[in-house]
């Protein structure tokens, strides 16, 4: 793609970096104006990166607002950034907590100005990994992550502020240099189709996979490479057992790094499933999903449980972060289309909810200077505002409908049961059942968390005096509680947007070769029934109308069903015309076929015949690789 | 039409309204206008939505039969391109008696609850609560899909939670709450999982449900063709309807799940009646009427249905002979009937289960708030052992509690008038004992299960005639034993002490009392409290609180007047305000005539099933061949009371007084639930907490930080044996590099000369 | 000239390297250590001239001209190298001894794990 100028992406993700570098020039005992000044350069950036809500158009899957710049051309490594459905929100998400972790770390008094200065470094590194399409500048951004976080727990940090740093780093460290590995590996297959060009371009790669040149005949390096990439996301989600440096890392960090931790971090390592490992190895995908959905479903109940038993706030919200991080992978890996769509908004909802959460603990831990349950109790009736607030949050987080933990959870445990379906409810309806007695479990340890520390007599003379808390804390936290009612009353606003990069990504994983979605054919396009479509001569502005004229359909989506063996049958091609739109019951979408027999019951055996060949319709004509 | 029903909306709307003003204005209102307005204002959206609800209903009767169902839609709410869900009301002959029966008894139970809560400071936060509920409750029943359900399914249990918890201060209550949100969760496993399967099988089978918009879960589009998709898969069906009655179970509180309910008496009592009596418990019962086509084509299901209902109601009614507390033994009375509901609906006559669900909506919303009267009157003192002929004191009361115990006991003259109970019991035992739907491989569960109703309807007669005449009629005044206790003395510590330990105190007429609390929960804090109380004069008030800091403050300089005094000798009952007894005259009018109303000509049959015909079962009877059914439902009831009246007539007997060690072993054991609570409670909580440390020692801490810092370790060690090469004398150091030299010479030189010439 | 074979050049390096090899072992002096470099070093000197004179450099099978001079410009390079070094070490030894007022060898075991 050819060379353009610095955009709104580079001015998003750099803004942070600029306020740090203009607070390095003053003064460092001004606390205030550092304060002030941090927070203003955090507003400034979220309200800029608002602008992309205009600027985005729903609808459709390819990468908008694009930036592309050589970096390093002989490597094939490239300054390119660019936004989809998918990262959207995360950009949006990581501007608003910034927001709320610097208001809160107003309560910083030591070494003010290199704390915020990390913050804002800190801010700037995490927006580059949701924007960035080039690989190396993916990695470059999510190491860069590592460094100030490591400074803000191991020099702001709590008692065991060392440890718990050093493990943070170490443990993600070591996770992303086999993603480094399988990167490297990546760029010099790619090469090999390629007379030798390296291309660090995920766009350039995932058009070689879509084709089914890219991983030719390399089934087991492309599992291999799979799980190179797997561990890397893992320890950062983290999953089940990647995943003790959380606790230690949640309990040492300052509030504000509590809520970025919870928030932003852990969404780089579900992201990063959702970026890479999902449209770049989708063979191995679909072979081993069923134990990343293992240990996702390991996470829900081993975290809730282990969380039921811990005496300090931060410690039981760390654990029951692997635990709703659970949920996540297990729409991920589900594959079907309720299932990634509800795991990628239940991670929103997690870093709305924890972050909230977290921000109310840290208000609590800075009048008492304690986390721990036996110096607590009662509170309710001291500080009524601050307990309602808490219990708004924390039934949020238990997943109650109508608030916004609910649909995300919902809807990946949907996913697992239509996934467990498919397969005949073979071993894997354990998943979603597991899954179920998870959110029984979060009850309970929630609902403790809550008990111990606001019902009860209150007997400790230090908390008699305490007062409910101030308006501007109010304001911090109903800033994210505004959410969590929006998120959950009306979803809409947050799944529209993001629903055709979900679709795409999902048939990028498993669709047969040759019928998944090119990020980089933009005649290609994604309709509401989550079909992938030739839509020639589409221009811009008409991504997201209704499919008219000689449109062509190239995959039908079957929803609700992941293929264990994706099978290509006849062509089918439905053409659509303004008398007769296209719709579901021609295309025979959700008349579902099962690989096997469901129970021995013939009704649901009946249309496996009948539709054998409905989960595919081969493209009629083979799509133009764009530009090329 | 349809449109016209759109004003449904107002039904649930009001109540959203009235919550919304008592939580954001309520304190202020309080402040600015005085309680009564801020009652007024509770109770106020939930009448009017009654009246709007009687509009529609008679709207609806007007409509043919085949016409009754009217879905409104709001707006999207998860709208994706795999599954659709709209904000949608239907409007349709179940949701509507159920928008009755919650607007107009809740209606009521707010009016009760002004009086009852007067006194109350944290008013506001109560009928926050309270309207929040109506809301949720009327989403449950009113949403045209499974998912708007489960928002007010999981909405009733969050405000039945807060309101267990009400008095927070007292952990017990905290932890009442807690136990009935988590054994609810328990339940909510089951439906969500029974949706999924549901939705799967929709989904899959989408172009014969004519569900080409994606509403998979809506009840307009599966409901229709359901039975005809699963009359082919009977294994799924079955796995599906016990997935829904795990659901159920949880709600209605039925065997395995039942444990919160009793608990969950630690609310006050206005909740008891409203929630854990009158609506939320029947949601499970509505759940099943909505979903019928499913257990009707599953006779194993229903099988279940009905031992499971039959099981929980004998067990519950035997729990409640070895019950003291006036409300404990409402709440197992409540878990009993509700085991009839389910005999009845897995027997298939599932509009029997919801007429018994609307006659016990009165009764037993009567009987809660009478006990609310009497304890209010008693200084909050649940113990039937202190009562006794109340009936002169608490007049109306009494009576108007005596016809919900006659209406609860299934009295009548048969063939001309019995009250609500009556008809709606009859009916239940009858379908069971008629019904060949309910089998297991041919083995008629469900008539066994109608057989051990009818001998627990004998049951019920007897523990009410129990109850009743424990605490209205009988030969003593028992409170007046209770010593009277000056608080605040010095003189007191020694009784104080005793009180601690035993709860119960030997005066020196050696007559056994026990010492007034709130309930039984709040026993121990109450006497804790009580000893340190001596010196300064903030000892827990009425309902067991303990003040933080400012209220101390406040209170102290307070006048004393409003100092509510514990129930000892000197204390005299006295009858509940207007606002308390008008809806106890209203309920006792509703169960009196109620059930004769909706049984005449199949009325209620007919508004709910049209024709009375189910669609695979059929027409349902409840007329069982060769059985006498009036006669025996009459010596049911009969005999039950006159057994009850032999034992109870004059009163507490010394074998169920105060000494327990006089009880016999068998009522002392349903006392404790026959061990079933402690051993649940015990299994969950203390074997939860051995697996969790377990997983957390032995996993987190042992296995992968082992793993994780057993690396680290590994490093170092290998380090502390290499650090004896490192001497630091320099000679040391070049030898190591000659030797070094020579050997990489050598091996060259082996190469050089040896092995360069293969 | 003529008359001195290749081989007496080598045994004389040889004997000077061992020489040099053993001081710097046996030896605690670090003066006497640095005289034994030297002489390591020049014996390295000394080969590289015998063999740049005896033995030219053949690439190929064509004998280059002696005009290259490859040995003779290693042996400049090696004595640039070991008259740096010895500035930089006579340095550090002028400095220990202000230091500690002693330069014996065994005493400086400050890498000692």
């Amino acid at each position: 793609m050819q060379q353009t100028g610095p955009g709104l992406l580079s001015l998003i993700t750099f803004l942070p970096l600029i306020g740090a570098l203009l607070m390095m020039l003053l003064p460092k005992d001004q606390s205030k104006l550092l304060r002030y000044v941090a927070l203003g350069v955090s507003i400034v950036t979220f309200v800029v990166s608002l602008t992309l809500l205009t600027h985005f158009k729903g609808g459709t899957y390819h990468f908008q607002m694009q930036e592309n710049a050589s970096w390093i051309p002989s490597l094939g490594i490239n300054y390119r950034l660019g936004v989809d459905g998918i990262s959207l929100w995360l950009i949006l998400l990581t501007t608003l907590l910034s927001i709320v972790a610097t208001w809160f770390s107003f309560y910083v008094d030591k070494r003010i100005k290199p704390y915020f200065i990390f913050l804002l470094i800190l801010e700037t590194a995490m927006l580059g990994v949701f924007t960035s399409l080039d690989m190396i500048l993916f990695y470059s951004f999510f190491e860069a992550s590592l460094i100030p976080m490591y400074f803000l727990i191991s020099i702001w940090g709590g008692e065991r502020r060392g440890y718990a740093s050093l493990k943070f780093f170490i443990y993600t460290f070591a996770g992303s240099i086999f993603m480094l590995v399988g990167m490297i590996v990546l760029a010099k297959q790619y090469a090999g189709l390629h007379h030798g060009q390296l291309s660090f371009s995920i766009v350039d790669i995932q058009r070689e996979v879509a084709s089914g040149k890219f991983w030719a005949g390399a089934l087991q390096l492309q599992t291999l490479i799979f799980w190179s990439f797997s561990i890397a996301f893992l320890v950062k989600c983290p999953a089940f057992p990647f995943h003790t440096w959380l606790p230690d890392a949640h309990v040492e960090a300052p509030t504000a790094g509590s809520i970025i931790l919870a928030g932003v971090l852990l969404k780089m390592g579900t992201y990063g499933f959702l970026r890479f490992v999902l449209p770049l190895f989708p063979d191995a995908v679909q072979t081993q999903a069923v134990w990343l959905m293992g240990l996702a479903v390991i996470g829900i109940i081993y975290g809730a449980i282990v969380a039921a038993i811990q005496p300090d706030l931060k410690k039981l919200i760390a654990y029951s972060s692997v635990a709703h991080m659970g949920f996540v992978l297990l729409g991920l890996f589900s594959l079907t289309h309720s299932g990634i769509l509800g795991g990628t908004y239940q991670q929103l909802n997690h870093g709305i909810a924890t972050g909230a959460l977290f921000l109310l603990v840290g208000l609590i831990y800075e009048r008492r200077h304690t986390r721990l349950f036996r110096d607590f109790g009662g509170l309710k009736a001291q500080m009524p505002i601050y307990a309602t607030l808490f219990l708004i949050v924390m039934l949020a987080s238990v997943g109650l409908p109508p608030l916004n933990g609910f649909i995300g959870e919902f809807l990946a445990m949907m996913g697992a049961f239509e996934s467990s379906y498919a397969h005949a409810f073979g071993l894997n309806l354990i998943f979603p059942i597991l899954a179920g007695a998870g959110t029984i479990l979060a009850a309970v340890y929630l609902l403790y968390m809550f008990q111990q520390v606001f019902y009860g007599p209150n007997t400790n003379p230090e908390n008699m005096k305490l007062k409910d808390i101030k308006p501007w804390e109010i304001a911090c936290v109903g800033l994210l509680v505004v959410f969590v009612f929006w998120g959950g009353l009306y979803p809409s606003t947050f799944l529209k947007p993001m629903e055709s990069s979900i679709g795409a990504v999902r048939l990028m994983a498993i669709a047969p070769e040759g019928n998944r979605p090119v990020w980089d054919e933009p005649e290609q396009e994604i309709d509401g029934k989550m079909n992938l479509v030739y839509a020639k001569g589409r221009t811009a502005d008409q991504v997201g109308e209704p499919l008219s004229g000689n449109e062509t359909v190239l995959t039908k989506a079957n929803l609700h069903f992941p293929l264990a063996t994706p099978q290509v049958a006849q062509s089918t091609t439905v053409k659509a015309s303004p008398n007769h739109p296209v719709d579901a019951a021609d295309l025979g979408v959700l008349e579902v076929g099962i690989s096997r027999n469901l129970l021995t019951e013939p009704s649901l055996s009946e249309p496996l015949q009948a539709s054998q060949a409905a989960h595919w319709a081969a493209p009629l004509q083979t799509p133009r690789r764009g530009g090329r | 039409m349809s449109s016209y029903f759109a004003a449904i909306w107002y039904v649930l709307g009001l109540p959203v309204l009235g919550f919304l003003i008592q939580s954001l204005f309520g304190k202020a209102i309080v402040r600015v206008a005085g309680k009564r307005v801020a009652g007024l204002l509770a109770v106020l959206p939930i009448a009017m939505a009654f009246v709007i609800g009687v509009v529609l209903t008679m709207n609806l009767a007007a409509f043919a039969p085949e016409n009754r169902a009217h879905v409104s839609t709001l707006c999207d709410w998860i709208n994706i391109a795999s599954i659709k869900i709209p904000f949608e009301l239907r409007v349709d002959t179940l949701s509507m008696t159920m928008v009755l029966i919650i607007t107009g008894i809740g209606a009521l139970i707010h009016l009760y609850a002004t009086g009852y809560m007067a006194e109350e400071k944290d008013y506001t936060r109560f009928f926050t609560y309270l309207n929040l509920f109506i809301a949720a409750m009327l989403i449950l029943v009113l949403g045209n899909n499974l998912p708007m359900l489960f928002i007010g399914w999981e909405g009733v249990g969050l405000c039945s939670y807060l309101l267990i918890g009400f008095w927070y201060k007292d952990v017990a209550n905290a932890k009442a709450a807690n136990k009935a949100f988590i054994v609810n969760r328990i339940g909510d496993w089951g439906l969500t999982l029974g949706m999924f399967l549901l939705m799967v099988i929709v989904a899959a089978n989408a172009n014969r449900f004519g569900a080409i918009d994606g509403r998979f879960l809506s009840y307009d589009v599966f409901l229709p063709r359901l039975g005809e998709v699963l009359k082919t898969m009977p294994t799924v069906t079955t796995i599906m309807a016990l997935l829904f009655f795990v659901g159920a179970c949880g709600k209605s509180a039925q065997f395995p799940l039942y444990l919160w309910l009793p608990d969950a008496m630690a609310g006050p009592t206005p909740v008891s009646a409203l929630i854990h009596a009158a609506t939320m418990v029947t949601s499970g019962v509505v759940l099943l009427n909505r979903l019928h086509v499913i257990f009707e084509l599953s006779p194993v299901a229903s099988a279940v249905v009905c031992v499971v209902g039959a099981f929980t109601a004998l067990f519950a009614a035997l729990i409640a002979f070895g019950q003291t507390d006036i409300k404990k033994v409402l709440a197992y009375s409540t878990v009993s009937q509700l085991g009839f509901m389910f005999v009845a609906c897995g027997a298939g006559a599932y509009w029997v289960g919801m007429f018994h669900v609307t006659t016990h909506a009165f009764f037993k919303a009567l009987l809660f708030l009478g006990s609310g009267a009497v304890i209010h009157a008693m200084a909050h003192n649940q113990d039937m052992r202190n009562y006794g002929k109340l009936a002169k004191y608490l007049p109306i009361t009494c009576w108007t509690m005596f016809i919900g115990f006659l209406a609860i006991s299934g009295v009548a003259i048969p063939g001309v008038f019995g009250f609500a109970g009556y008809y709606s019991k009859e009916a239940i035992i009858g379908s069971a004992l008629a019904n060949t739907h309910a089998n297991i491989e041919g083995v008629q569960l469900g008539q066994y299960a109608g057989w051990t109703a009818l001998g627990v309807a004998a049951l019920t007669a007897m523990y009410m005639t129990r109850m009743t005449w424990l605490t209205f009629f009988g030969n003593k005044e028992r409170w007046r034993d209770i010593p009277v206790v000056e608080r605040g003395h010095a003189h007191d510590e020694e009784h104080a002490a005793e009180l601690v330990h035993g709860h119960v105190i030997e005066t020196a007429a050696s007559a056994p009392v026990t010492i007034a609390t709130g309930d039984g929960y709040k026993f121990e804090g109450e006497a804790l409290a009580l000893v340190d109380d001596h010196g300064h004069d903030h000892g827990p008030d009425v309902h067991g609180f303990f003040f933080t800091h400012d209220e101390v403050h406040e209170r102290e300089h307070a006048d004393h007047e409003h100092e509510h005094h514990e129930l000892d000798g000197n204390h005299i009952p006295h009858e509940v305000s207007p606002s308390m007894w008008i809806p106890l005259a209203v309920l006792a009018v509703l169960s009196i005539f109620g059930g004769w109303y909706l049984a005449q000509g199949d009325r209620f049959l007919d508004w709910l099933y049209p024709g009375g015909k189910l669609d695979y079962l059929g027409e349902v009877s409840e007329h069982p061949h060769g059985v006498n059914l009036i006669m025996l439902s009459a010596i049911a009831a009969f005999g039950g009371i006159a057994a009850g009246l032999l034992v109870y007539f004059r009163g507490l007997p010394k074998k169920e007084g105060w000494d327990e060690s006089k009880w016999s072993p068998a009522r002392l054991w349903a006392r404790n639930q026959f061990g079933y609570d402690a051993a649940m409670v015990g299994a969950a909580v203390d074997g939860g907490a051995d697996i969790a440390t377990a997983a957390w020692k032995g996993v987190d801490i042992a296995l992968v930080d082992g793993a994780v810092n057993g690396s680290g370790w590994l490093a170092r060690t290998a380090g502390w044996l290499l650090h004896f090469l490192q001497t630091g004398y320099i000679r040391f150091y070049a030898i190591g590099m000659l030797i070094g030299a020579i050997a990489f010479l050598g091996w060259g030189s082996y190469f050089l000369f040896f092995g360069g010439h293969k | 000239m003529e008359g001195v074979p290749l081989i007496a050049y080598l045994l004389l390096g040889m004997f000077m390297f061992t020489t040099g090899v053993v001081g710097v072992i046996i030896r605690r002096n670090p003066i006497v250590i640095f005289m034994c470099i030297e002489l390591m070093l020049n014996s390295v000197n000394l080969t590289f001239l015998a063999f740049a004179r005896y033995m030219p450099m053949q690439v190929q099978g064509v004998t280059l001209p002696q005009a290259t001079m490859g040995g003779q410009m290693m042996v400049i390079f090696v004595m640039a190298v070991a008259a740096a070094e010895v500035a930089v070490g006579l340095g550090i030894i002028m400095a220990i001894f202000r230091l500690r007022n002693n330069i014996d060898i065994d005493e400086m075991n400050l890498l000692k794990g």
